[in-house]
């Protein structure tokens, strides 16, 4: 029996393994999935959806190449680097990469990209093998804020400008990394209490679905709404808070619990524009009509834009993910020798009702 | 009178764990229902119930599933994997219409249950080992498959994720019926009856000439078969195909409620009654939590308390 068996797994790997291929290979190209209408006009007005910096910041701190100790050089012949954190399996992600490389593409520049899958010591080595490919420039979407001494030190003998974007690294400004481009979440959380205390006229009871916990766009964004709310419609309470995990179900299954327990609530603020969709979702199943409860989310995809002309989410506050061009512009103008600010927040747009129908091709 | 007390006491106790083994589960499930009534307001309407019900129905249909392996004194792994890569499917084949994108998400999960059930019965490893292979290759081939999440329109899968028969959905009628079938099939089928004589002792069961392979797969194929129903369940009432978080976790769930259910791991013995009433427990727990808007941490804590106390119970009955 014991021969047997082994003479079956010498046989199975190699016919497991070209199995897999070959499932993989058929299950997609005999796929047929339905219409897809959305993807359309996905290209068409990207172009003027580029980020622009909300603030000068006159009194922000600076950085040039001199103070940062590295040499000039011309960003068209420079190869540069970009390290994504999580794996393009959402909207913002998938805009985001798309973003570093069509303005790559645009400007003439080598670039060399690599993905972490959402796990912090890929990151770091991924950054390692871009400095080892060549890379002088590095443009960088942490996915934690700790932890980068090892590629600090690294890009720091090479003397390679580092940007990072989205998320900041826990280091000194314009000593182990350039200049951090990023939206204001807690800002994004204040925008959003604006648009429920318009909505819902600042009287009432509404509810938070959460982020996934200990996420510090969680902790933002639910800090900029709670005080803007305490601060300018007293009478609008938040009686109820879970997480939605920044996913669609899970945002379902909580909605169905609070429209249960709470029929009178008449607003959901969700972190995210995919647990806002599972609301909405919960929303139908329970029979109710658009407009009897308003919704407010944050990131601006274009399934929550179609929500807004549907009528079954009031608000979306953008979050904009194409950072191609204000990264790479960053990088030219520091490159030249000028100087560039620190910190750079960019300005988020927002879609309501008024403008959702026109603005849909923005949405990502 | 004090040497009374001492004979009486651990025979009180053992009574008592024994009556917390058989109905323990039944009795949080009552509790819970009671004290709801009392704090909750609007718990006792046919909406509440409803949605309950709605969403406790895949985590019901996996964990019978699951319930069948452990019997053979195994586990599944892979049964969230499964329930993503048929919401991948699904989405990827509804163009043909709904019920041949149905049968090609059973191809494909009969292909993982196929290939668990080879490693386990042929290849000999051990099932928490094998089925963490698919686990991790199930998740990753439905996101090759599809790489995001994705709208669907089919209006049958829509009326199969939110119609109804006499008010009472879908979803629901198809996990009590599964859930009859599978009782059925345990109690009252030669299969049933191999099955958990494989999970008491395989050398045993193998000595008695039972068919130990081919039922091995079998148990596996229709472990994969069952998370998928779930998994085509879910996508349909979310009406989106969402392969990144569906099924995240789901093997969890599914062990908590077939070990709360009184199912011990060591196989030999499936309560099928005890995986339902383990599913609707801990639905109930998170439904009095979020309610009442407590911390999610809360629920976390509280379905651990509730672990502890099956496996404490589970394991007055290896002293027996």
């Amino acid at each position: 029996m014991q021969r047997t068996t082994h003479r079956r797994r010498l046989l199975a790997r190699p016919v497991v393994v070209s199995l897999a291929a070959a499932v993989a290979l058929t299950a997609t190209s005999c796929a047929k999935s339905e219409d897809d209408t959305s993807s359309d006009t996905k290209s068409s007005a990207a172009a003027d959806a580029a980020q622009k910096v909300a603030s000068p910041a006159p009194g922000g701190k600076a950085c040039t190449v001199d103070a940062y100790g590295g040499a000039k050089l011309d960003l068209e012949n420079a190869t540069v680097g970009f390290s994504q954190s999580e794996k393009e399996a959402n909207p913002f992600r998938i805009a985001e990469t798309q973003s570093i490389k069509d303005e790559a593409k645009k400007r003439g520049v080598k670039l060399l990209t690599a993905n972490a899958q959402s796990q912090f010591s890929k990151q770091i080595s991924d950054v390692q093998d871009l400095l080892a490919k060549g890379a002088d420039l590095l443009v960088i979407a942490p996915l934690n804020s700790d932890g980068w001494d090892p590629v600090l030190q690294a890009a720091a003998a090479k003397k390679v400008p580092i940007v990072t974007i989205d998320r900041k690294i826990n280091a000194t400004a314009c000593k182990d990394y350039v200049s951090f481009i990023a939206s204001d979440f807690v800002e994004q959380g204040r925008r959003a209490a604006d648009q429920m205390i318009e909505a819902t006229g600042g009287k009432g009871e509404v509810a938070i679905l959460l982020g996934s916990a200990g996420n510090n766009v969680t902790t933002e964004r639910t800090k900029g709404f709670k005080d803007r709310i305490a601060e300018k419609a007293p009478d609008l309470k938040v009686v109820f808070e879970q997480t939605g995990d920044f996913a669609r179900e899970k945002g379902q299954q909580v909605t169905e619990q609070l429209i249960q327990s709470k029929p009178g609530i008449k607003g959901i603020y969700a972190e995210n524009d995919e647990m806002g969709l599972g609301a909405v979702a919960a929303l139908k199943g329970a029979g109710k009509k658009a407009g009897d409860v308003e919704i407010v989310t944050v990131d601006g995809t274009r399934n929550a834009v179609q929500g807004i002309v549907d009528g079954w989410i009031s608000g979306v506050v953008e979050s904009n993910p194409r950072f191609g061009p204000l990264a790479f512009q960053t990088l030219d103008t520091f490159t030249k020798g000028e100087s560039v600010a620190q910190d750079i927040v960019i300005e988020d747009g927002a879609y309501t009702s008024g403008n959702a129908k026109s603005g849909i091709g923005k949405a990502y | 009178m004090a040497e009374a007390a001492l004979r009486t006491a651990p025979l009180d106790r053992t009574r008592l764990v024994q009556w917390l083994q058989t109905y323990g589960v039944y009795a949080g499930v009552a509790a819970l229902l009671v004290v709801n009534t009392v704090i909750t307001p609007r718990f006792l309407t046919t909406e509440n119930f409803r949605t309950q019900a709605v969403q406790v129905a895949p985590v019901i249909i996996v964990a019978l599933g699951m319930a069948l392996v452990i019997g053979t004194e195994g586990v599944d792994l892979s049964v969230g994997a499964v329930m993503a890569l048929a919401a991948s499917v699904t989405a990827l084949y509804l163009g043909y219409g709904l019920l041949p994108s149905l049968l090609v998400v059973a191809l494909f999960a009969a292909g993982v249950g196929l290939a668990n059930g080879a490693l386990v019965a042929f290849v000999g490893v051990q099932p928490i080992v094998a089925t963490l292979a698919l686990m991790v290759g199930g998740r990753g081939l439905a996101l090759v498959l599809l790489p995001q999440l994705k709208d669907l329109r089919n209006p049958s899968l829509a009326s199969l994720g939110s119609g109804d028969v006499l008010g009472v959905p879908y979803l629901i009628l198809i996990a009590a019926a599964l859930a009859l079938l599978v009782a059925f099939v345990v109690r009252r089928t030669t299969f049933g009856r191999q099955l958990l004589a494989i999970g008491d002792s395989r050398p045993a069961a193998q000595l008695a000439g039972l068919p130990v392979r081919p039922v091995l797969i079998i148990v596996y194929v229709v472990c994969a078969l069952l998370a998928a129903v779930a998994g085509v369940l879910a996508t349909a009432r979310l009406q989106a195909s969402d392969p990144t978080s569906l099924g995240n976790l789901m093997e969890l769930s599914a062990i908590t409620a077939v070990v709360v259910g009184g199912t011990p791991l060591t196989g030999g013995r499936v309560n099928i009654g005890g995986t339902v009433a383990g599913a609707v427990l801990i639905q109930l727990l998170t439904a009095t939590l979020i309610k009442h808007d407590l911390p999610p941490s809360w629920t976390q804590i509280a379905q651990a308390i509730v672990i502890v106390a099956a496996v404490y119970a589970a394991r007055g009955r290896g002293k027996r």
